[in-house]
């Protein structure tokens, strides 16, 4: 059948292509491995005609990639909302700007974006990889036919593999069989296939745009490195691999870090838990591949440097990719669940995902330890002065760290296996996060922090086999400013919690010896700075994340005492167009609006004159200083939203938001009622009221009702509900509303009870059968609306953000370092 | 023995104490009579909000007071000393985390499930089918 304006063939073309990139990579990894076969059984050269055939189904599956990205965006484009993706992600009223988070909110977007960077990427290493193309290529498209085969959404029996993106929304499971998918005109006929139920208000934000590319992107270089690492075991070249993996494993470092901050920058301006980093399930599971990966890059510089034993780079090589796994299958599988504020759709590919991350461990373990006696032992001891030894020290500390986060997150996942439900029912009780996630990951991995940092401090100046004892003179000017620089701040941030005070001291030494190393020994000589700024970045990250979060101070503090077991409480008072004092601002909300989605409040901020102080009892003189606009965010799909709204100083960020409202127009809540409740009743039930009445729906008498004889709709009805409404003292009065109906016309009046404050209205019989819509009122009792406004004062945030820029570019030149050289090589 | 390999040992050995750390930390999910038995300690509790009893909430001093519901079906008085989350009343379950007194329990943390926060499935509304005449 023909239906109407169905655009059915671009749903079969986006099928199509993601089957031909399915095909492309399936026969991507049989003619790349043909090469393993061969080179095995004769010594031949030959293998031009492979590596064509290789290259040549790559260059279907990127064919089939990008078909599939451009018929998406197609659809998405012209809102053809007769794909279940476009209408779930996309509406007309959507900022076209946001069309790129449309296409990767939903999971199977996530996942091209994903199969996509490791198509460009794969490229790259066809022009660049040389000898290693075969193994590598071979086990990218291996990758890829998974990713690729979560997108197929074709059925084998009643096992689904994948889902598609191109699925109609008549061809879904639940539609399938209903008479509407008859019909051939639905599209005109079915009035909620015009709109789209839009993307998600808390996604249409910049940041949203550029993390989840930046983020994929990332996650892609982490692939890489892997695909060196086991290329190199299957061809017994223990060494070779990591000169070309390195630069791949510094762009991974650079990208995959500068992603996860950005989901930080995102969290902090978008959303109100009052920070960047919350520890979150989420957030965690893409900061260990990074950590694993760090230590990985640092690994392999030994084997460069040092031909040292290659076992333990391989290893966390391996493990870094695998954890990119493990994150992908913690965060879309569902299984975090209650632990993680994220909103995760389970699409029913867990079977998939598991299939995953289940045939590259189980595959690359088992590569990596049957070839465990062939990797080459090191040397010779590594000196206790030499850099190798505490890079390897350092790399250790990052694999702890990064295995203390997986235990805590996996928390859920350890609960499926020896849970009360799980396959060996160990625990009486299901184990939950811990209570006070900051707590406990600052108390583990604050110490591990002290152990890197400073081992990134003094690294530099540490020589490869043995360092002269000349070190001590070289750090010790460093080691002097950092002192006297350090002291000063623990005692001008009063910073006394020893921890803090010494993470405080060793990343100020970070980045004093990095500096100095910069200048004295690089020179600022580009090609060469890479190490020096990514330390000196990561250095400043930290004491950025420690003054502003240990000494983040809540200013907008109520005084007011409740009871011993409440601490004072972080939520000011607001009245409307009164001002209140905040030390050391005062505040005043004076207005509020609607904008779009966002109920957005304004509320300025005062400074006293230098002339006046603070304790006179006179209130002293205010002038404006500045007007931050927080918001609610009005959405109806994952429930409001309250979006901060910060001021930035050089020093300090003055954050706030408003952490409760009554959402009536103001207007309204000037007026003389209250918030209007809403209850639904049959005959015989009660509601509570206002927490001091009870309403009881007695009986509904039909007065009046006239039926058209011609075409059996009523004509002309009068009803009238009696409900009692008894007060806590035993009170009862009696009450009666009416209804109205004339023709298709309600007519209903609201019925004042004086003495008590109260108005009623009888809104009709509510949908299910039987039941009453009844709304009330109560008298405001004069005093004025009022908003609860938390305020923070972040101090010395930029930082952070400065410190996450320097690592970035420092990464990004240690890349660049090892492309100059090869090229250079290349040309002699 | 080798200084790489006392480094390794060292290693697990540190990754074994950050593992039981962890789990001495965890905190479990438990019911209101759980809760009681443990108290004051900090237990994590999966319930329902109460939507037959008062929901109090007062600004003054943002004591929000409610009964909650647990998977036992055991209800409980529960305080909380924050302002009263967005649509609290729409949720579907809340994940309270705090400790349990003689009176009450008092959350010092709700995680709100709401009803399409993590399906997303509302489906297609079919119901307004255009009856066109032909």
């Amino acid at each position: 059948m023909d239906y109407i304006g169905e655009h059915s063939l671009i749903s079969f073309l986006g099928r199509a292509s993601v089957a031909l990139s399915f095909a492309g990579a399936v026969a991507t990894v049989f003619f790349y491995s043909l090469y393993f076969f061969r080179s095995k059984n004769k010594k031949t050269n030959d293998h031009r005609g492979i590596k064509s055939a290789g290259r040549l189904s790559f260059a279907f599956h990127s064919i089939g990639v990008f078909g599939t990205i451009a018929i998406l965006f197609t659809a998405l484009f012209n809102h053809w909302f007769e794909f279940d993706y476009v209408w779930r992600h996309s509406s007309l009223e959507m900022p076209m700007k946001y069309i790129a988070s449309c296409f990767w909110e939903g999971q199977e977007g996530s996942f091209l974006l994903w199969t996509t960077w490791h198509v460009i990427l794969g490229w790259v290493l066809v022009g660049t990889a040389k000898k290693w193309e075969f193994g590598t290529l071979m086990l990218l498209a291996m990758v890829q036919v998974f990713l690729t085969s979560m997108l197929l959404g074709i059925y084998i029996g009643d096992l689904k593999i994948g889902s598609s993106p191109f699925i109609l929304i008549r061809e879904l499971p639940e539609n399938i069989g209903l008479p509407w998918t008859e019909l051939r005109d639905y599209l005109i006929r079915l009035p909620s296939l015009r709109n789209g139920q839009g993307l998600n208000p808390l996604l249409q934000n910049y940041w949203m745009v550029i993390h989840p590319p930046t983020l994929f992107l990332g996650f892609a270089s982490v692939t890489i490195p892997f695909l060196f690492a086991l290329t190199g075991i299957l061809e017994k070249k223990y060494y070779e691999w990591v000169i070309p993996a390195l630069p791949w494993t510094f762009f991974g470092i650079s990208i995959l870090g500068t992603g996860v901050l950005m989901g930080g920058a995102w969290a902090y301006e978008a959303l109100s838990f009052g920070g960047f980093w919350a520890w979150d399930p989420v957030e965690n599971s893409s900061l260990v591949p990074w950590l694993t990966l760090v230590a990985a890059g640092h690994l392999m510089m030994i084997v460069k440097h040092k031909k040292s034993a290659p076992a333990t780079a391989l290893f966390l090589t391996i493990l870094s990719f695998l954890l990119v796994l493990y994150s992908t299958f913690l965060t879309r599988s569902g299984i975090l669940g209650e632990t993680s504020v994220h909103a995760f759709v389970d699409l029913g590919l867990n079977g998939q995902l598991i299939a995953f991350l289940g045939f590259f461990s189980i595959g690359s373990i088992f590569i990596y330890l049957f070839h465990w006696k062939k990797y080459p032992k090191s040397p010779s001891e590594e000196a206790f002065s030499s850099r190798e030894f505490w890079m390897f020290i350092g790399s250790m500390t990052l694999l702890i760290s990064a295995a203390q986060i997986t235990f805590s997150t996996s928390i859920p996942v350890l609960n499926k296996f020896i849970g009360p439900e799980g396959l060996l029912p160990i625990l009486g009780n299901s184990m939950a996060p811990p209570a006070d996630a900051a707590k406990h990951f600052n108390s583990l991995q604050i110490p591990l922090a002290l152990v890197i940092t400073s081992l990134l401090a003094i690294g530099p100046f540490l020589r490869w086999k043995e360092t002269p004892s000349a070190l001590f003179k070289r750090i010790l000017p460093s080691f002097i400013i950092t002192i006297l620089i350090s002291a000063l701040c623990v005692w001008g941030l009063k910073l006394y919690n020893p921890l803090y005070a010494a993470l405080l001291f060793v990343s100020i030494f970070g980045v004093f010896s990095n500096a100095d190393y910069w200048i004295r020994i690089v020179r600022g000589r580009w090609t060469s700075s890479g190490m020096a700024l990514a330390h000196l970045g990561f250095s400043m990250v930290l004491i950025g994340a420690l003054i502003s979060n240990g000494k983040k101070e809540a200013i907008s503090t109520n005084a007011t005492y409740i009871h011993e077991d409440f601490p004072s409480n972080e939520n000011i008072l607001l009245p409307l167009n009164d001002t209140v004092s905040m030390y050391p601002y005062y505040v005043s909300w004076r207005n509020e609006r609607t904008e779009g989605h966002n109920r957005v409040f304004d509320v300025d901020f005062y400074e006293t004159k230098e002339s006046s102080t603070w304790n006179d009892f006179k209130r002293p003189e205010l002038k404006p200083s500045f007007t931050l606009n927080p918001f609610i965010q009005i959405n109806d799909r994952m429930g409001n939203v309250r979006e901060p709204s910060t001021k930035h100083f050089w020093n300090r960020d003055v954050y706030t938001y408003i952490s409760y409202a009554d959402l009536r127009p103001l207007n309204e809540k000037n007026g003389d009622w209250s918030d209007p409740m809403e209850a639904v009743l049959e005959s015989g039930e009660e509601v509570f009221l206002f927490n001091e009445y009870l309403l009881y729906c007695d009986t509904l008498n039909v007065q009046n009702a006239s039926i058209n004889q011609n075409s059996g709709e009523i004509e002309h009805l009068d009803l009238e509900l009696e409900l009692i409404l008894k007060s806590m003292n035993g009170d009862e009065t009696d009450l009666t509303l009416p209804y109205h109906l004339d023709g298709n016309e309600a007519h209903t009046s609201e019925v004042e009870l004086e003495e008590k404050g109260l108005k009623f209205r009888f809104d009709g019989v509510a949908t299910a059968e039987g039941k009453f819509n009844i709304t009330a009122w109560e008298k405001n009792n004069g005093d004025p609306p009022f908003v609860l406004l938390q305020a923070f004062i972040f101090p010395y945030i930029n930082l952070l953000w400065l410190g996450s820029i320097l690592m970035g570019i420092g990464t990004l030149l240690a890349v660049w370092k090892r492309v100059y050289r090869a090229i250079n090589e290349n040309r002699k | 023995m080798k200084k790489t390999q006392i480094v390794l040992l060292l290693v697990i050995a540190i990754m074994i104490g950050a593992l039981l750390v962890t789990l001495e930390d965890a905190s479990v999910y438990a019911t209101f009579e759980i809760a009681e038995k443990q108290k004051p300690e900090t237990v994590t509790v999966v319930a329902k909000v109460d939507l037959n009893n008062p929901i109090k909430f007062d600004p003054k001093t943002t004591l929000l007071t409610f009964k909650a519901i647990d998977k036992d079906g055991e209800s409980r008085s529960v305080v909380y000393n924050q302002p009263k989350p967005m649509d609290f009343e729409r949720s579907e379950e809340i994940t309270l985390t705090g400790h349990s007194t003689d009176i009450n329990f008092v959350a010092t943390e709700i995680l709100m499930k709401c009803p399409s926060k993590y399906t997303d499935d509302e489906g297609l509304d079919t119901t307004g089918i255009y009856s066109i005449n032909s």
